[in-house]
């Protein structure tokens, strides 16, 4: 008795087809990034990389070169006989000046300094909480580094630590930046601004982040504040560099209340409570139905640019959704229609590239 | 049902028409399950694997231990937990195997010791990758499809490797009863095969003669081995090709689409 799985779809047309023409004869673009390679020593090539060289993927175990000259970055090992620089993801190869490194088709989130990412709380210990963020090893976010109540920059206390679970507690969600990291790999984070913290009123939803095959790609904005249709409201992206999609009602900023709340001329000690229960409040809003529908749509936007390999970024994002919008009036349902699997999300993702 | 060796003497073709050192035919996937990590799909003839792949990832608290960072916390190297399920339906007779049936067990620990061999685990401590075979349809050579589908399954996973391991199996063309010196060597045993005829199951760092798993359940004369082992190897390296081309095949789709940027590549560096 065979078992079959049946065979995947025909090749998709290509997206990005037209740039990668372009791109392929003879993209020289080494000659101005600064890459100074004196001296003729040729490099070695396999014929078996000659004949992919257009895309340029290793795969394990193919020695990239064994010139001297180069260094080893991220993805390859040098083989202990030869000397040799060998990959040891398949990627592709990308260098900076001498460092040559591999970057993988796909892998989990690498932490980096700086970036802004979406986790979820695993495991609450003493003075620190653990973070899944989507990583080889569990982030940890020190209680120190969180925003406490009762004034922005204050000194931790006994008793803030034996209240540890009134801040975060495990399954909470929230957005963090990384602040450091260990040289095993594992990373420390921080919330110590009022735009970081604790996240609720919405959904979330996990794609591949940065460490490579698509999703969610580091740009200049990861987090904005976007006009949803229907009369349902603003409504807040949170992109982790991590691939964690967090899509929430609007709620107006911690900072925009102070400023309110100034204004009203109430005293100073009186709003810092008042920002403070709600910072680690688990509490959801009350949300309108239109919201939560437009949340939805949102989140199938992100899910259909995923499936078919796109990036996830904001100007893709609020085009799909525009996009989205305009396909569910059109497609009878009405405002109610939200589905974008399967052909819907194709077609999507084909108006979202102009094929 | 005997195996026809008479025949084979006489045409010199396998029970299913093969010559003797014919691979069956190779069909794998990767990328096969989009939430996972990685993910593979293997057949090997008749024989049919799934693989999945999670990690590396650091595992939460784990129940019933006090303190959960200490439960994993003094490894220096990434763990590779390999589990093996066999389907009820994937051989001929339908037998339950249970969880700590000793073969799967065996299986399990020489798979994972073989991965752990090649992976990088190093780069991630503290950390476990998870590996889920199944068995979907079982016809010889099981232990090399296993071998063969967690490493693509690795590989999608990004998991830094030394090198791909492959496996593929080999056998003698008669009994060990028979007793008979002037045996060929087969390659890439069948079920109906493997039950009549000494075989052996050899797995290779990638292109390289270095052996990371030799597995022999039969009785055979030690002077056959070399002659099977000297198959097996070579069978590798085919198998390797198959793999390798299907992973190229996907990176090269996945640059098409723009998944994945384009690299720099080192050819325009062979001009200065």
């Amino acid at each position: 008795m065979p078992i079959t799985i049946t065979a995947p779809k025909a090749v998709r047309p290509s997206y990005a087809t037209a740039d990668n023409a372009s791109d392929d004869s003879g993209s020289d673009s080494s000659s101005d990034n600064g890459a100074d390679l004196e001296g003729d020593i040729p490099m070695t090539s396999s014929s078996r990389r000659k004949e992919d060289k257009s895309y340029s993927i290793v795969t394990p175990g193919e020695v990239i070169t064994d010139d001297p000259q180069w260094m080893r970055g991220h993805g390859t090992y040098v083989s202990a006989s030869t000397a040799a620089i060998v990959s040891s993801v398949a990627g592709t190869i990308t260098r900076t000046n001498k460092l040559l490194s591999v970057r993988p088709l796909r892998a989990r989130y690498t932490p980096e300094v700086g970036d802004l990412v979406v986790g979820r709380i695993v495991e609450v210990q003493a003075k620190r909480w653990r973070v899944d963020v989507g990583g080889s090893q569990l982030a940890s976010l020190p209680l120190s580094a969180i925003n406490l109540p009762g004034g922005i920059l204050r000194k931790r206390t006994e008793t803030d630590e034996l209240q540890i679970r009134t801040f975060f507690a495990e399954g909470d969600l929230l957005v963090a930046e990384v602040q450091q990291l260990f040289s095993d790999g594992g990373a420390v984070l921080h919330t110590r601004s009022l735009k970081y913290g604790k996240l609720r009123n919405g959904v979330f939803v996990a794609v591949s982040g940065m460490g490579g095959g698509g999703g969610v790609v580091r740009s200049r904005r990861q987090v904005w504040t976007m006009e949803a249709a229907n009369g349902a409201g603003p409504l807040d992206v949170v992109l982790g560099v991590n691939g964690f999609v967090w899509i929430s009602k609007h709620v107006e900023t911690p900072e925009a209340l102070v400023a309110e709340t100034k204004s009203a001329t109430t005293g100073i000690t009186n709003l810092e409570e008042s920002v403070s229960t709600t910072m680690y409040s688990s509490q959801n809003d009350r949300i309108g139905i239109e919201t939560m529908r437009e949340i939805a749509r949102i989140r199938g936007v992100v899910t259909a640019l995923v499936e078919n390999g796109l990036r996830v970024d904001e100007d893709m994002l609020v085009r799909g959704y525009h996009e989205a919008v305009e396909m569910a009036l059109l497609s009878g349902g009405g405002a109610d229609d939200i589905y974008l699997g399967g052909e819907r999300g194709e077609q999507l993702a084909a108006a979202l590239t102009g094929v | 049902m005997p195996l026809d060796t008479s025949a084979y003497s006489l045409a010199l073709l396998r029970v299913d028409g093969r010559r003797w050192n014919e691979l069956r035919r190779i069909h794998a996937q990767i990328r096969t399950q989009a939430a996972a990590d990685g993910s593979s799909y293997l057949e090997m003839g008749h024989t049919k694997v799934m693989c999945v792949v999670t990690g590396p990832s650091e595992p939460g608290p784990r129940r019933g231990t006090t303190g959960g960072a200490a439960a994993g916390a003094s490894k220096a190297a990434a763990e590779v937990a390999v589990s093996v399920v066999v389907a009820g339906f994937s051989s001929v007779d339908r037998k339950k195997r249970g969880r700590g049936d000793k073969r799967n067990l065996e299986l399990q620990s020489t798979i994972s010791n073989a991965l752990a061999a090649s992976l990088h685990t190093h780069l991630f401590p503290h950390s476990v990758i998870q590996v889920s075979l199944h068995v979907l349809s079982q016809d010889g050579s099981l232990l090399a499809a296993l071998i063969n589908a967690a490493t693509l399954a690795c590989v999608d996973a990004g998991i830094p490797m030394t090198d791909y391991v492959v496996a593929c199996t080999a056998g003698s063309t008669s009994t060990y009863a028979a007793g008979d010196e002037s045996a060929d060597p087969l390659l890439d045993l069948n079920h109906q095969e493997e039950q009549e005829l000494p075989g052996l199951t050899v797995a290779t760092l990638g292109e390289t003669d270095r052996v990371a798993v030799l597995v022999c359940e039969s009785r055979v004369q030690v002077g056959r081995l070399e002659g099977m082992l000297a198959v097996g190897v070579d069978g590798c390296k085919q198998v390797r090709e198959i793999l390798d081309r299907v992973v190229r095949e996907k990176g090269k789709r996945m640059v098409l689409e723009g998944t994945v940027v384009k690299g720099e590549g080192l050819e325009d560096m062979d001009l200065d």
